[in-house]
């Protein structure tokens, strides 16, 4: 039988509500000591809200406030429209008014995909981020810091690749693959960054994870803690 | 509360079921029968409901036909949760088993509810239109029609349209996941050539729809219907009258602004 990597964490962190009220006491916590205590850049890390400047993490922050991933969490246990599937646990009312995302900000949901331009943008600087780590010395040098930015790149590359925007955007408007230039390698690309779909949710809080323990671990080394190891040095 | 003791005694392990009665719209005292059957092994709740009308309690109505999971008749709302009655195997549920009717539409007795709403919505949306070039021959490849064909596997239980919250909570114009899914089948057609689009938008109201995952979580066909049906369907009404580029790209290459084809 494969070895279903979910089942080597605790149940409870896939739940949507867990995940929901993690994501707001890591924000809460996160913004926190980002204003309290500013770490930019540490011993060649950068830290990924200075990646490249802080001024941009309201683009990033718009493009996690409207994903489809998000929307979910905070329509159900925000909003509680409703909380859960069953009869036991729905907690939407007939009594509340709801007009779904056709008014007000909730429109602004509409512009998802321009928030996906931008966070595709920004992704190259985390790679940047990740080469600067590994010589900024002058020498060669791979330390555990590095693959905390490179794990950060890449789970940011996959939550934002598995986007469904993104997925609109190449291959899901296309209705007759054969009938359009380049169609089967169209329909190959739609159909492996739909498996990648699939998992959209548990990339979109798995990627904000390490974003902030980046961010914590660079901070963890400007306060003097003996994090960070040397693995390979040339 | 009536409890019917079973016609045979059975000396093995018993199931209890709890039934809600009675016809027309729900009072604030509804009437839930309690019955016991004997349990059986592989048995499905719809094999204990049909043990109660045999053995119990001629007059409970409920819908079924196929007992295989294909017709989509015997929807009902198991232990809160709506399900097909002939999918849901009594072991899957610890201790007593609750049946209600689906409670998005009106009850017309016991188990049986009114449909009728979704034919009317069905016949509102654009039918398949053919694109101009199709010729009187349709001719198209099988990885052409893969998407659209995920929507055909729909037996139309309703569930979906059960479980959402706009159509059970709200009074709001939203055709519902059954018909999202079905506009997408025609949609995502390589043959079709009409956007449907504005009607998605505005009769429709595909904006009530706030992703929330329930119809997917629920379908007993296994229909990826939030991922693979209500989002593509949201993501082309964003391409036709909320994106800026595209609205200038349309303008600039002189076609139709918001038209109806493809």
């Amino acid at each position: 039988m494969a070895l279903n990597w979910k089942t080597l964490f605790p149940y409870e962190i896939f739940e949507p509500n867990w995940r929901f009220w993690s994501f707001v006491g890591i924000l809460v916590v996160g913004f926190w000591a980002l204003l309290s205590f500013p770490v930019a850049e540490y011993a060649g890390y950068i830290d990924p809200f200075y990646s490249p400047t802080i001024l941009i993490v309201p683009l990033p922050g718009l493009f996690r406030l409207t994903c489809y991933a998000y929307r979910k969490d905070y329509h159900r246990h925000l909003f509680k429209h409703p909380l859960g599937c069953s009869n036991a646990e729905r907690g939407d009312s007939s009594k509340r008014h709801y007009t779904g995302e056709r008014n007000g900000l909730f429109q602004l949901e509409n512009l998802h995909r321009y928030f996906l331009y931008a966070g595709i943008a920004l992704l190259p600087f985390f790679y940047y981020d990740f080469y600067h780590s590994l010589v900024f010395s002058g020498v060669f040098e791979l330390r555990v810091g590095s693959l905390v930015l490179l794990a950060n790149a890449l789970l940011l590359t996959a939550w934002t690749g598995s986007c469904h925007a993104f997925r609109h955007l190449t291959g899901g408007n296309i209705d007759c693959y054969s009938c359009v230039a380049a169609g089967g390698a169209r329909k190959a690309f739609y159909e492996r960054q739909s498996w990648l779909n699939r998992h959209h949710e548990t990339l979109a809080w798995a990627s904000l994870l390490t974003i902030f323990f980046a961010d914590l671990y660079i901070r963890g080394l400007a306060a003097g803690l003996p994090l960070d190891l040397t693995l390979v040095r040339l | 509360m009536e409890t019917h003791a079973s016609a045979q005694p059975d000396q093995r392990k018993t199931i209890r079921l709890r039934i809600l009665r009675g016809t027309g719209e729900r009072t604030s005292s509804p009437h839930y029968d309690t019955f016991e059957v004997p349990r059986e092994e592989g048995m499905v709740v719809l094999n204990a409901v049909h043990y109660i009308q045999s053995h119990l309690d001629p007059s409970l109505s409920i819908r079924w036909n196929c007992k295989a999971g294909r017709c989509g008749s015997c929807s009902a709302e198991i232990n809160g949760r709506p399900q097909l009655m002939c999918k849901t195997r009594v072991d899957s549920i610890e201790g007593e088993i609750t049946i209600e009717p689906m409670q998005a539409f009106p009850r017309l007795k016991d188990l049986v509810t009114d449909v009728t709403a979704n034919w009317k919505v069905a016949a509102t949306i654009p039918p398949f239109t053919p694109k101009a070039n199709a010729g009187d021959i349709y001719t198209f490849y099988q990885a052409d029609v893969d998407r659209s064909r995920e929507f055909r596997r729909c037996i139309e239980c309703f569930l979906c349209m059960d479980v959402c919250h706009v159509i059970r909570e709200h009074e709001a114009d939203y055709m519902g996941p059954r018909w999202v899914v079905k506009a997408a089948s025609l949609d995502m057609h390589p043959m079709d050539g009409l956007n449907r689009s504005k009607f998605m938008k505005d009769a429709g109201g595909l904006g009530y729809c706030n992703i929330t995952k329930c119809c997917q979580e629920i379908c007993p066909e296994h229909i990826v219907i939030t991922d693979d049906a209500i989002i593509p369907e949201k993501e082309r009404v964003v391409d036709r009258h909320y994106d800026p580029i595209l609205w200038v790209y349309r303008r600039l290459k002189g076609g139709a602004t918001a038209g109806e084809t493809k």
